[in-house]
């Protein structure tokens, strides 16, 4: 009890407070301008929390990216356009409803079920994160080794696109985390003499130049006007939409679960979970000949989804330090800067801050109703930003915040290089995801690896002589496997289709 | 801007070939095979065989993929010239913040770069000012970030 009243402690103060409430309506800005990604606004937030305390950092990150998640919605459901990729898969079907004079309906079951969602996957998270963290605590090196490197290959199978990029993407990300002192004999490695790279590749402006310096790259080329906002009405916003969900709960279950497990998955995210989602709620439905032309049922299962998945992300996160998705990748960056690694030993070691972390979870996914409502409300205001000013302006925000780390000017030299290239890496369908994946764990993973090396004196077969490290170590050779078998079968097919009938 | 995979390949494996050759000159631990070269030694040469799997495909799709084709909005001298000013305002601030200070160039730049986007520059001077003004109290009175003050420091010190 002495931990949830500590907790409790943490969380409501009136400063944390009003950092949830205040990075809420940061997420939902986010969200709800086409372009600005819920990732893109992590990074953004990553500068201010390096001056806040663990707790209200993550709740800062928490609260802005459940928002801008739901948020996501708001631009799709009144003008075809998702405001974040996590909506794309039900962005047509909430504008024919719109057509139909139905946009209050789509938006007010979207904020319901995005809560659902969110919370379902909350409790998984509060239920199996302890237990998971309570069996894993008698895992070693072996162990460690093979579930990041199970991880990282989860990231590459479920990354779009080719898998021989999506590993050449995460071989990056690994090289760029050896830089700096060697985690073995503390050698200096590839700092090519400057002091400034002893300490290794800063983490806050190589977040900022791969995930907002590239979408400024992207949009600015092709500013956009956007059509006028449609008058949305309040009353209309909440009525039917208890009756609507309860018709299609089961859904809402099945989605908030399997978007969840998704969510938990290394390198996949919200999006894939929408998609998943839509995609499982239309197989099972009694009228799926509806979906596309409006039908509610599918916006709720990909809508719960998406917000399940973000807190699914969590689990692996937390009880292991392996990231589920990019957000992920870039809190724990945030955590390991204020000296806390995430693993089973935080479960132990500091309880209070993991309750601590559930509690604002909660706390965000209901404060998104409120916040959210009024943010479809404002949605005219919001989306009235033009974007040619909103684009200097957060290209300002990039270079002071990757300045105000460390207060040295080498970092924005890192933000800019590491922008130019993720840039040219994207642009040519080399997915992001792995490399940051790849950054976050590389030094576990070249850590418990060494470790294991020297235990084992060489012998790899050690790597498979624990139950758990030997079910773990055959599970990512099968991905492996899968890997290669896919991308033969790839090639073959691309082959027989460019032959001549 | 598309680039054709095997300049990537060729990239990619002089890349792992510079790490490779680079950690020949590690050190090992004491009576040990393994050391600091151990781990980039295996990633460079995953890199260097997705970077030959990556020469192979781009040498087969030649005649689809051109070595480099650029983006529909770069061919357009508007769209080409506001991508440009984002490294130009980044190179810029990195030269020229410290000797003149934030308060001086973050205004002009940010107004010249608004001007670029809006084409309405009164707009964008007062846009610019009022940016600079929140973002200095927000950075620096009340995150406490020595933002560079250059010319302004003997002004006000």
């Amino acid at each position: 009890m002495d931990v949830f009243y500590s907790a409790l402690e943490q969380v409501f103060r009136p400063d944390v407070l009003l950092i949830i409430i205040g990075s809420s309506i940061y997420g939902i800005v986010i969200g709800a301008i086409p372009g600005l990604t819920a990732t893109m606004g992590t990074a953004l937030l990553v500068p201010l929390t390096f001056f806040m305390d663990p707790v209200p950092a993550i709740g800062a990150i928490v609260s802005a990216t459940t928002m801008a998640i739901f948020a996501g919605d708001i631009p799709g459901a009144l003008l075809r356009i998702p405001g974040t990729p996590a909506s794309a898969a039900y962005t047509d079907e909430a504008y024919k409803m719109r057509e139909k004079g139905l946009v209050e309906l789509a938006l007010g079951t979207n904020v319901i079920c995005s809560m659902i969602g969110g919370l379902v996957g909350v409790l998984v998270l509060v239920i199996a994160a302890p237990q998971i963290a309570e069996f894993s605590l008698m895992f070693s090196s072996y162990e460690y080794f093979w579930l990041a490197v199970l991880g990282l290959s989860c990231a590459i199978m479920v990354s779009r696109g080719s898998a021989i990029k999506s590993t050449l993407s995460l071989t990056i990300g690994l090289i760029l985390s050896m830089i700096g002192i060697d985690v073995v004999m503390g050698i200096k490695r590839f700092t090519f003499g400057d002091t400034e790279l002893v300490g290794g590749i800063s983490i806050i402006p190589t977040l900022i130049g791969m995930f907002a310096i590239t979408e400024i790259l992207r949009k600015i080329g092709e500013l956009r006007e956007l059509p006028p906002v449609p008058p949305v009405h309040i009353s209309r916003m909440m009525s039917g939409v208890g009756s609507t969900i309860w018709k299609y709960k089961g859904g809402v279950a099945r989605s908030s679960i399997l978007g969840t497990m998704i969510g938990a998955l290394p390198g996949a995210g919200a999006d894939i979970a929408a998609w998943v989602a839509y995609a499982v709620s239309k197989k099972f439905s009694k009228t799926p000949e509806k979906y596309g032309e409006g039908h509610i049922e599918g916006i709720i299962s990909a809508s719960s989804a998406n917000n399940a998945a973000l807190s699914g992300a969590y689990v692996p996160t937390l009880v292991f330090g392996i990231p589920g998705d990019t957000i992920t990748a870039i809190l724990i960056g945030v955590l390991l800067m204020k000296g806390i690694t995430p693993g089973p030993m935080v479960f132990v070691m500091d309880a209070g801050l993991v309750n601590a972390i559930f509690m604002v979870f909660v706390l965000a996914n209901l404060i998104m109703v409120p916040i959210g409502v009024g943010a479809v409300m404002a949605s005219r205001h919001v989306l009235g930003i033009p974007q040619a000013i909103l684009f200097p302006i957060i290209l300002l925000f990039c270079v002071i915040g990757a300045y105000a780390a460390n207060n040295t000017l080498f970092d924005v030299w890192v933000m800019l290089v590491v922008g130019l290239i993720a840039y040219v890496l994207e642009e040519n369908d080399f997915p992001l995801a792995p490399m940051i994946l790849a950054l976050i764990l590389g030094p576990l993973i070249e850590e418990n690896f060494m470790k294991s090396m020297i235990k084992a004196d060489g012998h790899l077969i050690e790597f498979f002589s624990r139950p758990v490290s030997g079910t773990l170590g055959v599970a990512t050779l099968t991905i492996w496997a899968l890997m290669v078998f896919m991308s033969l079968r790839h090639a073959k097919r691309k082959k027989a289709a460019s032959l001549p009938s | 801007m598309k680039i054709n995979d095997a300049l990537f390949g060729i990239i990619f494996v002089l890349v792992a070939s510079a790490i490779l050759i680079t950690v020949q000159s590690f050190p090992t631990l004491p009576d040990q095979p393994y050391g600091p070269a151990t781990f980039p030694t295996i990633i460079a040469t995953l890199m260097m065989l997705g970077g030959i799997a990556l020469c192979i495909s781009g040498y087969r799709e030649r005649a689809h993929q051109p070595m480099i084709r650029l983006a529909a909005v770069m061919k357009t001298r508007d769209g080409l010239v506001r991508m440009a000013c984002v490294p130009v305002f980044m190179v810029l601030y990195i030269f020229l913040s410290k000797p003149v200070g934030f308060p001086i160039v973050v205004p002009v730049l940010l107004a010249a770069f608004l001007t670029i986007t809006t084409r309405n520059w009164l707009k964008s001077v007062i846009i610019a000012a009022i940016t600079t003004t929140l973002l200095w109290l927000f950075f620096v009175d009340f995150l406490m970030v020595s933002l560079p003050l250059g010319l302004l420091t003997k002004v006000i010190y």
